[in-house]
C-alpha cells in the first residue's frame, strides 16, 4: 500500500536522538530527545589562533545551554515534554556566556506561575496581613499589604475582595505557594497595583498574549488607532481593557479574542470596516 | 456464534481487514474552547471524546493533595446510546470505575507529575459509540487532550487491543471479535522508550501464545503512534501559522 510506505517514510524519530540545531523551528513531540550542540573552542575577540591550554586534549568543551519551557535535561540530552515548535535564542551580551536558550513554543490555556512574570490577579480573600489573589494557576498567590508603593503599617492600601491587581511574582516555583508584589526592586509601583474601576477582564490563550506583547506588534498599533483605550496584559492569559463607552470596550475585547483565529488580511478588513463606521 | 468466521482461510477478518491491520483512525485536537485541552478520536466505529482540566487546585478535601506530585483524576463514562442496547447507567458502575483506574495508571506513568505538586489534573473521557477497543480509543483521545492542554509529559502514550484466533494474533479488535469470547489484550505503550504503561487481559490465553499477541499489540500501538504523531504535528502547524502572522 503506497500510503503505508509514505507513512513509514514520514514516521517520527522514535528513540533516535537528533541534533537540536537540526530541528529548529520544527514541530517536536514529547518523547523526542535532542542532542546539545558541542561548542568549538571559543575564540576570544581579537585573539587570532590562540587556544587555551587543555589538560585533556581530546575532550571538547560542553556548552552551557539554558533549558527553557517544554524541555528537560536527561543526562547530556534534552528531553521534549510538550508539543510545539523548537526555538532558539542566542545570548545577547557576547558569545562567552554560553550558547543561548532552547525552548518549545507551545500553545496553552492554563497558566503556571513563573518568577518575574507580570500578571493580573483577582483578590479572593483578606486574611490578616496578606491578600489571597487568584492568578489562574494551581494555587492562589499571596500578596502582602506592605508590597504596595507608599504602604506602611499605618497607611494600608485600599484593596477590597474582588479588586483586580497587576503585579509580578517574586516567588514562583513548584514547591512553594506563589508570592506576588506590586512594587519593583526600587520600591516604585511602575504601573503595578490596583487596576481602576470599570473596564472588562477577559481570558485568552498564553500564546496570544506573548504575540501581543512582542515588540512591534501590528495588532496593538492598529487597535490604538481605532479608539483611545487603556489596556493591561497579564502573562496569565488575562487582558483588562477600558475604552470610553461600553460598546467600544466590548468591540475591543471581541477583536482581541478573535485575533488568534484570524489571518492578517482578515484582521485588516475588520479594522478598516470599524474605522469607517 | 455458529457460522461466524473471525478469520477466513484467505486471512481476512469479518470487516475485511488483515490480521495485523488497524481500523481507520481520525482524530482532532482542540475541539472545545472552554476546557484546557480536548480531543476527539474515531477508531473505525468507536468514537471517544476526552477533556482535560489542569493542573489546578485540589477540589474536595485538601487532605488528598500529594506533597511531591500532581493527583491525576480520570473519569470514564459511556453514553447511553453508545452500545447496541441502551445503557441504563452511564457512569458509576463497576466498569466505569475500573476503566478510570486503568486510565489513571496509564497517565501517571506518562505525565511528569512531579512538576506540579499539590495540584490536580482531571481527565474526563466519554465514549460516544463503542465498537470494540474502547480502552485504546480512550487512551489515545486522552493523550491528545493532554498534549493540547500543554501538560508536560515524558513520552507519547498510544494504545491498542489485540486478540488471538486460530493461531493468529489479531490487532485492533472490533465489537464482533470481542463478543466472540476469545482472549483480548489491551496494551498501552510508551513508544520512544519501548516501555509498557499498562497491559491488561482477563481471559485465558496459553503462555506460549502470549509473546505473539503482545508483539502484535505493540506493533499496532506503534502504528497508532505514527498516525497520531501526524495529527499532532498538523495541529501545531496550523495553530502556529496564525500566531506567527
Amino acid at each position: 500500500m503506497a500510503e503505508a510506505a509514505a507513512v513509514a517514510a514520514e514516521s517520527p524519530a522514535g528513540g533516535r536522538a537528533r541534533a537540536a540545531r537540526a530541528v529548529l523551528d520544527q514541530v517536536v513531540l514529547p518523547g523526542e530527545e535532542l542532542l546539545l550542540p558541542e561548542q568549538e573552542d571559543a575564540d576570544g575577540p581579537g585573539s587570532a589562533g590562540e587556544r587555551p591550554l587543555r589538560l585533556n586534549a581530546g575532550a571538547r568543551a560542553r556548552v552551557r545551554v539554558v533549558c527553557g519551557p517544554g524541555l528537560r535535561r536527561c543526562g547530556d540530552r534534552l528531553l521534549v515534554t510538550k508539543c510545539g515548535r523548537l526555538r532558539h535564542k542566542e545570548p545577547g551580551g557576547g558569545g562567552g556566556g554560553g550558547s543561548g536558550v532552547y525552548w518549545v513554543d507551545s500553545q496553552q490555556k492554563r497558566y503556571v506561575p513563573v518568577k518575574g512574570d507580570h500578571v493580573i490577579g483577582i483578590v479572593t480573600a483578606k486574611s490578616g496581613d496578606i491578600f489571597k489573589v487568584d492568578v489562574g494557576g494551581s494555587e492562589p498567590a499571596s500578596l502582602s499589604y506592605l508590597a504596595f508603593e507608599g504602604a506602611t503599617k499605618r497607611n494600608r492600601p485600599n484593596v477590597q475582595v474582588g479588586d483586580l491587581i497587576y503585579g509580578q511574582f517574586v516567588v514562583a516555583n513548584k514547591d512553594m505557594e506563589p508570592e506576588m508584589v506590586c512594587i519593583d526592586s526600587c520600591g516604585r509601583a511602575n504601573g503595578m497595583g490596583v487596576i481602576g474601576q470599570d473596564g472588562l477582564l477577559f481570558k485568552v490563550t498564553l500564546g496570544l498574549i506573548r504575540k501581543l506583547l512582542a515588540p512591534d506588534c501590528e495588532i496593538l498599533q492598529e487597535v490604538g488607532k481605532l479608539y483611545p483605550l487603556e489596556i493591561v496584559f497579564g502573562m496569565n492569559g488575562r487582558i483588562w481593557v477600558k475604552a470610553k463607552t461600553i460598546q467600544q470596550t466590548l468591540i475591543l475585547a471581541n477583536i482581541l479574542e478573535a485575533c488568534e483565529h484570524m489571518t492578517a488580511d482578515q484582521r485588516k478588513q475588520i479594522f478598516s470596516r470599524l474605522a469607517e463606521s | 456464534m455458529a457460522g461466524l468466521e473471525l478469520l477466513s482461510d484467505q486471512g481476512y477478518r469479518v470487516d475485511g481487514r488483515r490480521a495485523g491491520e488497524l481500523r481507520k483512525i481520525q482524530a482532532r485536537m482542540g475541539v472545545f474552547a472552554q476546557a484546557d485541552g480536548s480531543a476527539y478520536i474515531e477508531q473505525g466505529n468507536t468514537k471517544a471524546l476526552a477533556v482535560v482540566y489542569g493542573p489546578h487546585e485540589i477540589r474536595g478535601s485538601r487532605a488528598r493533595a500529594l506533597p511531591d506530585r500532581a493527583l491525576v483524576n480520570c473519569q470514564y463514562s459511556s453514553a447511553t446510546f453508545s452500545t447496541g442496547e441502551r445503557k441504563r447507567r452511564p457512569h458509576g458502575d463497576r466498569k466505569s470505575f475500573e476503566m478510570g483506574l486503568q486510565l489513571r495508571q496509564t497517565f501517571e506513568a506518562a505525565i511528569l507529575t512531579q512538576l506540579h505538586p499539590r495540584s490536580q489534573i482531571d481527565i474526563y473521557v466519554q465514549v460516544l459509540q463503542a465498537d470494540g477497543g474502547t480502552y485504546a480509543a480512550c487512551v489515545n483521545a486522552a493523550m491528545l487532550a493532554v498534549l493540547d492542554a500543554g501538560i508536560p509529559m515524558q513520552d507519547f502514550v498510544c494504545a491498542c487491543s489485540a486478540g488471538f484466533v486460530d493461531g493468529t494474533a489479531l490487532a485492533d479488535l472490533s465489537h464482533v471479535e470481542e463478543a466472540a469470547g476469545g482472549p483480548q489484550l489491551a496494551l498501552a505503550l510508551l513508544p520512544a522508550s519501548g516501555q509498557i504503561a499498562l497491559l491488561e487481559m482477563d481471559a485465558r490465553l496459553h503462555e506460549d501464545h502470549l509473546e505473539q499477541v503482545l508483539e502484535a499489540a505493540a506493533r499496532a500501538a506503534r502504528d497508532v503512534h505514527t498516525l497520531l504523531d501526524r495529527v499532532v504535528r498538523q495541529h501545531v502547524r496550523e495553530a502556529s501559522i496564525l500566531l506567527e502572522d
